[in-house]
Formats: structure tokens, sequence, C-alpha cells
């Protein structure tokens, strides 16, 4: 970075603009100095925001006390003519010309001397006529005007010198700094307010230069616009700025002499920290800008902010930056519309299917196995051989993982049954066989029995008879082993495969991935390696986004 | 488990319960069983080679013949003893005696010296017993006696107990309660002798035939194999066979020893190969049942009562008078039998009043006959013979369990309950010897718990 940078600050009152100031001098590496200046001034300003908080409630004396005071500790010129102000609306024109007397004595050059001098006078005149004519001191207009209404008379009123606005006859500090110290600079007035915006370069008919000095610069200064303008020093650019001076404040510019420019600074935060932002760069072709939340001097004038996360929608804004602004500015990010479940096993090997689609096979020693889907609720099937399927819903995350360990029960054998089952069926049809059997001896021994040719001995009893027991113990058997085989059909000691996940995580972050291998000088981003699978957008998982 | 024990034992008492009647239906068929086998000695060979059988108030009693005749009491219901009560009838091993066949069955006797009768005798066979020889009659009472046999028969058994060889005798009774016996024996020559005890057994009369007749039988040895004796009236008619010739050769005698020549019918061949007597027809006396080679027939013994005496000695049927003749009748078959042909149709006859009717059915047996695919397991066809048209058994009798060359029907009988007939069979091939309480003929309810 060999560019020299030019930085501006512009403190319009408060913490935040004294913050950007230490900031700034940070920056520069003036970071004690920086601070022993910071307090400084915002010890003075807040003198002179007090005594004008006094003025502006009509509480001028404590306002005279608070200005004389805030000189006394940190000599500008401004308490001193503020200070001859708050005397002035009191009547107290003697103070009033002490303090504007002393303005002009220590701050011969500023830019309103001629006025000043003015005012002297005008109180002067208006101090000398009260002596002469012995009367009540001077009064201003309005008083005066109620005198000669034939009211009453009243007590001696100050004579206050008609202004264009008391509110705004408080004068204020402008510090003006630069990086280097030493820059010269011209600030312009505008003749009225009807004159053109100040235009570098340009003759600016319409303003006049009323201070030329270098920096850095301690002006007092009226109410109104001003514009500064720092011309070429050395080997820095020269800059320029407006500047909108309010009354009774204490205004810092600070302006870092690099690109020439003015900057304003932007600082973009989003509900997700660490989001990345790439500003003026929607293709992402260059570094990122920052991570959220991040703020940092920008030039002025439209920048597009690009605001990615993993897990989130990307976030794609304009945005319009003036001189010296400096712009908070808050996103959210939406998550995205899918998740991811990350799922592994005990078992050696599973396939995954989500709302009956396949969605890949994982083996053991693979990293677990990354399954984008819809968010929401989702079947999700988990088979593996000799394993019990986990079958069930599941609720797929917005925008985040959902670490699932899937643990697939093994299956209870079914031999045992099977063997039962078998055994069973040929015990069954041999107990029918010979249950016929025995029915056969039987029907022919009631035939014999019914001829009258049975004998008491016929062998064909015996062999009925134990037919009939061996039928009978057949069917029993079969019936137990018929019926054990059911039970074992439909027993399963085992567990049901389950699933446990873990914390949601987010979505991984390809910037924050290493490189496993250096490319070859050349290459690009996109080439494959054979058997590595397709490219991927560099750096943007399942689709070219987090 | 807890439902497991309940269910377990309702299985295991359910499984028994299951046990228990398919045990027990088999031995309610078999309990009672209509046809009974006699429980054959051990040591007894030849069991069944003839059967007699005879009867008293006590009940009946059944000898079988074999190496030694075993006597079985029927008694008079359906429960007959199933084990020989005595086995020593006629016994070579322990007398001298050689089985007569067929045999005779007496329901008294009346011993040489007593004047009590003897229950339920037999006459075993012919031996010597006390010095005499001729046929031994054994009583149930334990009484022994000797009947005389003429001098040429005895002189043979003499002979042929001395040299220790079978003696060929056969006896046969009528079914009277005082009966008269019908005996023949060897000779010397080839003709057997054949005579008759009257009723009381205390003498014997010869049967003589023309000299004519007597020299064309001399070379048939199978004269008087086949013996029957017809109660007529007062009177006796002894058959005769001659099977070989195929002629029957009649005797009455009306008393006494003497007796009148008949006549001889034949001329067909195996004619008279098995003969039998009693009650067909419905008439008091007895018939006499024959037959040839192939059929039976049932001639009426009153009509051949009227014979004339005759000297003539052509055997044929010419000279029986019109009526005699009751039935013809051959074999059938049926579903369990088959194979008539070679059935030795009326191998055996029987006469027995198996439906208690007061008339007796004719037993024919068929030794040969094929039983439920058992060729010669032998069965027994029954013919009612009510009228001359029943040329068809009427029943049908083997054996459940019969078995190849079983040869059921060899020899017949028809034991006497206490109000009907029963048959017993033999099959001496296979040792067993059958009673059938049971007919079709029988009506409903008669035939007591073996009888369905």
């Amino acid at each position: 970075m060999s560019s020299v940078r030019l930085r501006f600050f512009v403190e319009r009152g408060g913490l935040l603009v004294l913050a950007f100031a230490l900031l700034s001098l940070v920056c520069l590496h003036l970071a004690s100095a920086g601070t022993s200046d910071g307090k400084r001034l915002e010890e003075i300003r807040s003198q002179m925001e007090k005594g004008q908080g006094f003025y502006v409630a009509g509480n001028y004396p404590a306002a005279a006390d608070v200005f004389e005071s805030g000189y006394k500790t940190y000599p500008y010129s401004a308490f001193l003519f503020n200070a001859g102000v708050c005397y002035q609306k009191l009547g107290d024109a003697e103070h009033a010309l002490a303090r504007f007397n002393e303005y002009l004595k220590v701050d011969p050059n500023a830019p309103d001397a001629d006025k000043v001098k003015q005012r002297v006078g005008t109180l002067e005149a208006a101090l000398a006529a009260q002596k002469a004519a012995a009367v009540p001191p001077v009064v201003d207009a309005g008083a005066a005007a109620a005198a000669d209404a034939g009211v009453a008379p009243t007590p001696p009123t100050p004579i206050l010198v008609p202004t264009a606005d008391d509110q705004n006859a408080m004068k204020s500090l402008v510090v003006i700094e630069t990086e280097p110290d030493g820059a010269p600079l011209t600030l312009y007035a505008p003749l009225d307010a009807s004159a053109p915006p100040f235009r570098g370069g340009s003759p600016n008919p319409g303003w006049k230069a009323i201070v030329s000095t270098r920096s850095p610069a301690n002006l007092t200064l009226d109410v109104g616009k001003y514009h500064v303008v720092i011309d070429k020093y050395r080997d820095f650019n020269p800059s320029e700025t407006d500047i909108d001076v309010s009354p009774g404040h204490v205004h810092q510019l600070k302006a870092d002499l690099s690109q020439g420019q003015f900057m304003a600074f932007l600082r973009v935060s989003a509900n997700v920290t660490g989001a990345y932002v790439w500003l003026d760069d929607k293709l992402k072709q260059t570094p990122i800008w920052g991570t959220t939340p991040h703020g940092e001097l920008v030039s002025s004038g439209q920048h597009s902010v690009l605001i990615e996360a993993p897990g989130f929608e990307p976030l794609l804004a304009p945005v319009t930056l003036s001189h010296g602004e400096q712009k908070e500015w808050q996103v959210t990010l939406s998550r995205v519309g899918y998740g991811v479940l990350r799922l592994d096993s005990n078992a050696p090997e599973f396939k995954v299917r989500v709302d009956d689609q396949p969605k890949g096979v994982w083996r053991s020693g693979e990293p677990p196995l990354d399954v984008r889907a819809d968010a929401g609720k989702h079947r999700l099937t988990v088979s593996a051989a000799g394993r019990k399927t986990f079958d069930a819903e599941i609720d797929v995350p917005r925008g985040q993982v959902l670490p699932t360990h899937v643990k697939l029960m093994p299956k209870f054998g079914r031999g045992p049954a099977w063997t039962q089952a078998v055994l069973g069926a040929v015990v069954l049809g041999a107990a029918i066989v010979v249950g016929n059997e025995s029915n056969r001896l039987h029907d022919q021994l009631q035939a014999d029995r019914s001829a009258g040719v049975l004998e008491q001995t016929d062998s064909r009893a015996t062999r009925g008879k134990w037919f009939a027991v061996g039928a009978d113990i057949g069917f029993v058997a079969a019936g137990a082993l018929g019926g054990l085989a059911t039970y074992n059909f439909i027993r399963d000691p085992l567990p049901e495969s389950t699933i446990s996940t873990d914390k949601l995580l987010e979505f991984d972050d390809p910037m924050k991935a290493r490189p496993t291998a250096q490319l070859p000088p050349g290459a690009a981003c996109t080439e494959r390696v054979a058997g590595s699978g397709p490219a991927r957008e560099p750096g943007w998982p399942f689709g070219g986004r987090f | 488990m807890r439902l497991c024990a309940p269910a377990l034992r309702l299985l295991a008492t359910l499984s028994l319960l299951s046990l228990g009647c398919s045990w027990s239906r088999f031995s309610d068929d078999t309990s009672n069983a209509p046809v009974v086998l006699l429980q054959k000695p051990g040591k007894i060979s030849g069991f069944g080679a003839a059967l007699a059988t005879t009867h008293d108030a006590s009940g009946a009693a059944l000898l079988v013949a074999g190496s030694a005749g075993s006597l079985y009491n029927l008694g008079t219901g359906d429960s007959p003893g199933f084990d020989a009560i005595d086995i020593t009838y006629c016994d070579p091993s322990s007398e001298q005696c050689s089985a007569s066949i067929p045999l005779a069955g007496l329901p008294s006797a009346l011993g040489p010296g007593t004047s009590v009768h003897s229950p339920r005798c037999f006459i075993g066979g012919a031996g010597s017993l006390g010095g005499k020889n001729g046929f031994i009659v054994r009583c149930s009472d334990a009484v022994e006696f000797v009947l005389p046999m003429p001098s040429s028969p005895a002189q043979q058994l003499t002979f042929d107990l001395s040299v220790q060889q079978a003696d060929d005798t056969s006896s046969v009774a009528d079914g009277s309660a005082d009966p008269s016996v019908l005996a023949t024996g060897s000779t010397s020559r080839s003709v057997r002798d054949a005579w008759f005890y009257p009723p009381g057994l205390a003498s014997f009369g010869s049967l003589t035939m023309p000299s004519d007749l007597a020299q064309a039988l001399g070379t048939d040895a199978s004269y008087g194999t086949t013996l029957a004796v017809l109660v007529v009236g007062g009177a006796r008619i002894y058959a005769v066979g001659a099977p070989t010739s195929g002629d029957v050769l009649l005797w009455r005698s009306d008393g006494g020893t003497a007796s009148a020549f008949l006549g001889c019918l034949g001329g067909v061949a195996g004619f008279g190969r098995a003969l039998a007597s009693g009650k067909v027809n419905r008439d008091a006396d007895d018939d006499l049942v024959l037959s040839d080679a192939d059929n039976v027939h049932v001639l009426d013994g009153r009509v051949l009562s009227t014979l004339p005496e005759t000297s003539a000695s052509v055997c044929s049927f010419s000279a029986l008078p019109a009526g005699a003749l009751l039935g013809s009748f051959s074999c059938g078959s049926s579903k369990s039998l088959s194979d008539c042909a070679a059935s030795s149709f009326g191998a055996s006859l029987a006469v027995g009043d198996l439906d208690g009717d007061g008339d007796g059915e004719v037993i024919v047996g068929a030794p040969g006959m094929t039983v439920r695919g058992k060729h010669n397991a032998g069965a027994l066809l029954v013919f009612d013979v009510e009228r001359p048209s029943d040329t068809l058994f009427a029943d049908a009798k083997f054996l459940s369990s019969a078995e190849e060359g079983d040869g059921l029907g060899t020899a017949l009988c028809a034991p006497h309950l206490a109000d009907r007939d029963v048959i017993a069979a033999a099959g001496p091939s296979s040792g067993k010897v059958a009673l059938f309480y049971c007919s079709s003929l029988l009506a409903p309810g008669k035939g007591g718990e073996r009888c369905p």
C-alpha cells in the first residue's frame, strides 16, 4: 500500500465522532499523542457545549462564566468572543468590550475581525453615549421601543447589539489537522446564502477566502457554511471539503493526505458476526473488504456492498456516502432455505434417502456425508446391509448443518425362526401324512369291523395307534415349532436404529478452508484433478454460495 | 412367561387328551373285535390242521388239531378264552397217538365202566391208551377212554404205533346231543375201512359197500378222508367221500350197528372233496353239504333218507330223488376277495346257524383265495341257502390282517354259542385259528358287542 491516504473527520459532537477521531489517530501511529489531543479536544468541546447550553437557556451569566473558564483553560479565541456575547446579552458592555477586544488581540487575523471590530465600535459608541447622557444604560431596540410607547421607566437595561440570530451568535472552534502537519490550507466562506456550491479548481465568485494558514489550525468561526481547501503539499495531493459550522461547537477536521480526496466512514454490521463483505466487487474478484462488523474509511460516493455468510442469503445493496459521512449500516441477513444433514454412522456403510430420493452412500473412513435438503421436515431413510433401516421424519434446519449420528442396529437373525418354521412345516407335513395314514387305517378297521372281519390283534390297530400318536405329537410339535417360529419372527430383542443429533453447526466456511495442495502457478481455480469430482466455484459450496 | 405357563399347560393337556383319544379310538376298534384269533401254543406245529367243536350247557369247546390237539373254551357268549386250556390232546410226545383228521366232537360221552357222562369230549386221534388201541376219547373232565376199531384198522394202528409212524384215521360226529361217530382208518389194504359208532359209542358197526364198488375204489386212497353224519329223524346217514374218484358213498343206520348202503353219488371231478352236515333248510333233519372241484352242493338229508338200500355200484346222481338238491353254488369274488380259480373253493365245509334263525348257513372254505391282494390268504364264503336261487354268497369272512399263504379256511367248524353258531376257521400254513363272531345275516343288535 504505497499510496498516501487522506483521512477526514468531521466532528459534529458526540462520542462517536471522538471515537472516530481516536481511531484515525491510531491509524496515524500517533496513539499516545492522539489520545491526549482527543481528551483535550473533548474537554474543549464539553466546555463549549456547556456554555452554549446555558446560553440557549437564557442563563447568560452562567454561560459567560463557562466561556471565561474555558478560555482560561484552553485559550481559544472563540471562548472570548462567546463570553463577550454573553456579557453583551447581560448589558455589561464593559465586559463585553473587554472580551471582544481581547478576542481581536489574541486573534487579530480572525476571519471575522472586521465584524468584531464593528461590534466593538458599536459597543464603545453606546457606552460613551451612556456615560455622556448619564442616562440609563443603553438598551437594545426592543427596550427602546417599549420606552417610546410610554411604558413606565424600567431599570437600566443592557445595550444589546442586534444580530441576525442570537442563537447563532456563538462562535465555534474549528480544528483543522492534516497528516502530515504543515499543509497549506485556505478556508472559504460564501459571500451570501445564495452562493453556488464551491467547486474545486473554479473561480467560485460567490466565495471568499477568509483564512489562509497551515495545519494544524484552530479557527474561531461564526455559524455558517465554509469550504476548506488543502493545497498540494509536498508530494501529497490537494484535498477539500465543505464544513457546516453550528453555533457553540468544536469541529475537528482531520485530513490524512493520501489520494487527495476526502473520505467517508462506512461501518457495516450484520446480525451475523464474521459475514464477509465485499465493497464494489460483486464478482468477489478482490479480497474481502472485511468481516462484520467492519468499518473503514471509504471514498465518498456510491458503492455496492456484497455481504455473504455461510448459511445466509447473500445481500447486495448500494450505499451512497457523502464526504466525511460516517455511515453505520446495519443489515440483516436471512438464512438460506435449505440445510445440511451431516450424517455418520456406526455401520461400515450406509445409504441415505431423503423423501425416497437417493442422496448418497457413506463408507467408514470417509468424512461424514453431507446431505442437502430444503429446510423443513423430511423423511430420512438410512439403510445398511444387515442392519435395521432407520426411517423417520427429521427437521432440516434452515441454513445450518445438523450433525446427525445414525446408530444402525444389527438386524436380529431370523435363522432360528426359519429353521423352526421349515422344521415345523416338515413336521406338520409328516404329521398330516401320518395322521391321514392313521385315519385311513382307522377307516379300514371300522370297515372291517362292520364287515365282521376285524381281528382283535390286527396289526393295523397298533400301527394306527402309533401313527395317530405320532400325528398328534407331530401336530403339537408343528404347532409348537410354528408358534416358536412366529415368536422368533416377531421377536426382536435388539432396539430399533436411532439417530442422535448434535448442536447445530454453521455451514463450513470455504474462506477458511486450508488448501491441501499448492496449485501450480497459473493453474485455474476450476482445474479438475482426475477423480476429484466436479469443480466447485471457489470457496462456495452448494452452488457457489453459502 | 407368566402367560406361557398356563398356555403350555393347556397345550400339554390338550395334547394328552388328543393322544388319549387317538389311542383309545383304535383300542375301541379292536376291543371286542368281531374276529378273535386264538393264541397258538408255542410248541404246537401244524396248528389248525383240523377243527372240531362241541358244546354243552357250559358252553362250546374247540379242539384244534396240530402236532397235538389244543382245546379252547369258547364259553357261551362272545368272550372266548384266547389261550388253550389243554394242549395235550393226542400228544405224541406224551402218549402213543396219531391225530385224526377230521376230528369228532362229542357233547358228552360215557366211558366204559362208568355211568356218568363226561362233558365235551373229543376224539383227538387214534392211539394206545391203557393197553388198548383205538380212537382215544378225552373229555373236559379229563376222562379218557378208547373206542375200539375194527380189526383191520386196529392192526394197522398197532403196526403204525409200533413203528412210530402216523396212522391215518378220520372221525366225525353228528351234532346231536347223543351223537353217532363216523370213522375211517387205514388198513393194510390200500383202501380204508369205514365204520360207525352208534349213539352211546358202546360198539361200532361196519359200513360195507358192494364188492364191485369196493373194487373200484380199491386204489383210491382218498376214500374215507371226508366224512359226514346226518341226523335224519331217528336214523343216521353216513357219508364217506372219495374225492379222488369223485364219489360219495351213503349209508343209513336206523339204530344199532346195522347199516344199509344207499348208493354212491358221484362221477364229478373232486366230488366229495369236503363233506359237512347240518340243518340247512328249515326241517329238523340234517342236510348234506358236499363240494366238488368247483361247486358246493346241498342235498336235503330228509330226501336222502328216503333212498332205498341198494347194491348198485355205479356212482352217479341219477338215483337222487327229485328235490334232493337244495342248492348249488360256486365261488364268488368281492372288492376284498379275488382269484376264485385258485381259491380251492370248497376245500372245507361247515354248516352253522350264524344268524340264529334256526336253520344253518353253509360255510365254504376257500384257502387259496386272494384277500386284498394277499395270495392264498384264504377266505370263507357264507351261503344262506334259504332258496335254491340263493347262489351268491351272503357273507364273506377273512382275516383283516390276512397275510400271504395264511390258507384260512383249510379247516372249518361252527361252534355253537348260546343262541347261534360262529365260525371257526383255521389256516394251518400260518398257524392261525380265528373265530368269526359276526355275520351280515345277523339281525341288528343280536351279535352282542362284537357285532355293532
